[in-house]
């Protein structure tokens, strides 16, 4: 076990070798220039812009500039940002806990919303009650994140008075929010949750269960849903891709601190060192969570081993 | 790589990323009671920005943004009133050599900074050296320094500014947040994380910065040398400020209505035009000095190399009609490369190339564009007369940009953009891709112009090469005098609408919405930036 551990490390050099090689390579392709982005904020009449890019390390060849980022990055250090000349680390390690607190109360709506719509729809297939829970997922689906926002803000801060519309701070903050990114999500599951029930319901086990005498509710909850939930887990953890990336509207029209405007503002201004820090953190946390993934199912499963 | 089951460790980690947030706030209480005659004492006033500054050291970052709290907590040398005349701030007085290469200020005695570092001469020495010095990668405040060479301390509360050559614009720049004067030992302790923990002599002191989130400022006890703009002396009525960010401009009248912010700037027009019918609110427009909203055309790219193709588009544009579409009336329309409000702004642009789609035809017709073959687009040669425009995505340009569409096409032009990210519509409009691209830049000193019109500038969208405008341009940078420098701006602001270099569509107004409870806020010069030190809430009762 801990030579594949070590061997699945060695594998993950290459891998961040080649993400920190293509990030860097991306970002200077598009066309702009961060030196032009900072001179037209302040007319720059006199100063040079080659000099503001010496200042910024922009000016040298590409591979000195590839090879100083990639030196630096081993010894763990990601630069500072071009505009608010602080620790990329820094900033991304301030940033990334707000958006994972709001992808995960989204994912628990989602999941929560999804499951029940689902499952009801799968129960009750072919009826008007199993219509009307595809056509909410639908809406689910389709609605626009900004929409939906805006709606909810007209409704419980304008109108009732119930919620702050903005900013970040105690669980009120958290509803709309995680509301708005978890509605866009429980459709998906909605959908799944009922396709994979209504095709374990059919399987002979459940016709055993069912003979033996067990409760509708038994066998439903402890032996169809329970495989059931095998393909939706699957897709839960895709969804939680969507969410973070959903989270770049909701963090905006919500006011929130995330990494959403942050990678995105970091894009529109061409913040170079934001842009590979943020890149290749989130890749080598995805090997990371790959690699221990991996590494569980041995625990998990008896019958997987990994020599 | 495997998606398998993904959810489980990321939960895991999520849980654990989870618990190292903390992040209190309190909801904002706006009270609407009436007006009481005298400033009340204490409470605490949440301001809303419209987008996350990118740094916020003054003399390090160039954001406007970081300007509207700052304020507050730096005193500059100089203030400028709002009719434009100097008026002592930390300096007493101060003289400029015949030949304009010194100024001697002599300085308060009184002021300390909010870290008990006292003011004085080697205070100012060190900040304007600060900003000199490469190191501190300044991104703007260096611009505004000039051609400053040194700085020498003649005895504690006097100092003399040398520069290489006159420049004009040096008051202005003194009297602005990005010149602030700082405490040297805070700026000293905390070298490159300074901009977390800003020391400064002024009315409130920096207490917290939480990037993307908020900034919270409070009253300084010991603040007693307010300049003669203020009307009162002592310490600032509020208690404390918070400021807020609100970059989705859909929400910031909702965040007023809701009483999660007391002012909020930048209220889009259509909201703007809702909340003024409402009694709670009041709309205050701030025009902005410097540069309007305005089109640069390329005299170096066919077809708009023609003059008589430019004047027929500036001709060919009906402001009117865009103001009162798009800036629902808020904003005056635009006539010159200076907004009215810019010192040095001359009338006689106004009414030039007014809105008169006839000429415009005429103009085309002149220079040998005609519709031959019906489809309502002019050509000539073959060629059709179509303008490139690059489209940045902010400050109503996208919208500006559909409405010159439609009028273009009246008199047979085809308008074409391209919506593009901010860094690369710069690096199209440095390249000359472009017939046309839009901008606009704030600063209260016409010197501004340099950076866009002078023929080596950085921004010489327009691709304009006239010696004459040069030497125009480098003479308003130099001269002291304010009537002859008037009379250079004049000249400046004809030779460049004469050869119709840009398109000016509409005076940069920020729309502030506020509270009715927000009683004696008034903005600087500069337009964007609050003077808060004399700000009070009418009816909080604390």
């Amino acid at each position: 076990m801990v030579q594949y551990i070590g061997k699945r490390l060695l594998a993950a050099i290459p891998v961040l070798w080649g993400v920190a090689t293509l990030v860097f390579l991306a970002i200077r392709l598009v066309p702009g220039d961060p030196a032009e982005v900072i001179l037209a904020q302040s007319g720059g009449s006199s100063a040079s812009l080659a000099q503001l890019r010496t200042q910024l390390g922009l000016d040298g060849p590409l591979y000195v500039q590839y090879v100083r980022f990639l030196s630096d990055a081993l010894r763990g250090d990601l630069g500072r940002s071009i505009f608010t000349n602080r620790p990329v680390i820094q900033t991304i390690s301030e940033q990334l806990p707000h958006t994972v607190q709001l992808a995960l109360a989204a994912m628990v709506i989602a999941i929560v919303l999804g499951g029940v719509l689902g499952s009801i729809a799968a129960l009750k297939s072919g009826s008007w009650i199993d219509t009307l829970c595809m056509i909410l997922a639908v809406i689910g689906v389709s609605t626009p994140v900004f929409w939906s926002a805006l709606l909810l803000i007209l409704l419980f801060t304008t109108t009732l008075h119930w919620l702050p519309a903005t900013g970040q701070g105690d669980l009120r903050h958290l509803i709309m929010p995680a509301l708005v990114l978890g509605l866009a999500s429980s459709g998906t599951i909605a959908r799944l949750v009922r396709s994979s029930l209504l095709e374990v319901l059919n399987q002979e086990y459940i016709v055993v269960a069912r003979s033996k005498g067990l409760s509708e509710s038994r066998v439903v909850l402890r032996h169809a849903l329970r495989n059931a939930l095998i393909p939706t887990v699957t897709v839960i953890g895709l969804q939680f891709g969507f969410l973070l990336g959903g989270a770049v509207v909701t963090e905006t029209v919500f006011s929130r601190q995330g990494m959403g405007r942050l990678i995105v503002d970091a894009i529109l201004w061409k913040d170079f060192p934001l842009i590979q820090g943020i890149v290749l953190l989130s890749a080598a946390l995805y090997t990371l969570v790959n690699l221990v993934v991996d590494v569980s199912y041995a625990f998990l499963d008896p019958r997987i081993r990994h020599e | 790589m495997q998606f398998k089951n993904t959810v489980v460790p990321m939960i895991a980690i999520s849980v654990l990323l989870l618990s190292l947030t903390a992040c209190p706030a309190q909801p904002a209480v706006i009270p609407t009671s009436t007006t009481p005659a005298a400033p009340t004492q204490g409470g605490k006033l949440i301001y809303g920005l419209t987008l996350v500054p990118s740094g916020i050291d003054p003399h390090v970052n160039a954001s406007s943004e970081l300007g509207i709290p700052l304020t507050s907590v730096y005193d500059t040398l100089v203030y400028q009133t709002t009719d434009g005349d100097f008026v002592p701030g930390l300096a007493t007085e101060w003289e400029i050599s015949d030949n304009g290469l010194v100024y001697t200020f002599h300085l308060r005695r009184d002021v300390t900074f909010h870290d008990g570092t006292p003011f004085n001469a080697e205070a100012v020495k060190f900040n304007l050296n600060r900003i000199a010095d490469p190191e501190t990668k300044s991104q703007k405040a260096v611009l505004m320094l000039g051609p400053y060479d040194h700085c020498d301390v003649v005895d504690e509360y006097t100092v003399k500014v040398f520069f290489r050559e006159p420049y004009a614009p040096f008051l202005d720049s003194l009297s602005q947040v990005y010149l602030g004067m700082a405490s040297p030992t805070a700026v000293q302790k905390w070298g490159a994380d300074y901009q977390m923990h800003q020391v400064g002599t002024g009315p409130f002191m920096f207490k917290e910065y939480v990037p993307k989130d908020h900034l919270t400022l409070v009253r300084n006890p010991n603040y007693n040398w307010a300049p003669s703009i203020f009307t009162h002396q002592g310490p600032a009525y509020l208690d404390e400020i918070e400021f807020r960010f609100f970059a989705d401009p859909a929400t910031r009248a909702l965040a007023l209505e809701s009483s999660e912010a007391h002012v909020i700037g930048e209220i889009p027009p259509q909201d703007a035009a809702r909340l003024a019918k409402n009694p709670s609110f009041r709309i205050v427009p701030v025009p902005i000095p410097g540069q309007p909203l305005q089109a640069f055309l390329n005299t170096a790219k066919f077809p708009t190399d023609d003059l008589r193709v430019r004047q027929a588009l500036l001709y060919a544009t009906n402001r009117q009609a865009i103001v009162q579409t798009i800036f629902r009336e808020y904003s005056p329309v635009a006539w010159g490369p200076l907004s009215a409000v810019t010192w040095g702004y001359d009338d006689s642009v106004v009414g030039m190339y007014d809105y008169d789609p006839d000429k415009a035809r005429t103009l085309l017709d002149e220079a040998g564009w005609q519709d031959t073959n019906g489809d309502g687009i002019r050509e000539k040669d073959g060629q059709p007369l179509a303008v490139m425009a690059y489209l940045m995505s902010w400050g109503y340009i996208p919208e500006v940009a559909t409405m010159l569409q439609a009028q273009w096409r009246e008199v047979g032009v085809d308008f074409r953009s391209e919506q593009v990210a901010y860094p690369a519509a710069l690096e199209a409009a440095r390249l000359g891709k472009h017939n046309l691209i839009m901008f606009n830049l704030a600063g209260s000193d016409p010197d501004l112009l340099r950076g866009f019109f002078r023929s080596d500038a950085n921004f010489n969208w327009a691709k304009i090469n006239d010696p004459q405008l040069d030497a125009l341009l480098d003479e308003g940078a130099r001269v002291r005098d304010s009537d002859k420098r008037q009379t250079i701006y004049a000249d400046i602001q004809a030779r460049i609408m004469d050869q119709a270099l840009i398109i000016p569509i509409r005076d940069y107004v920020n729309l502030n919405g506020m509270s009715i409870a927000v009683q004696g806020l008034i903005y600087n010069p500069q337009g964007w930036f609050p003077w808060l030190y004399e700000v009070w809430l009418a009816g909080t009762g604390e």
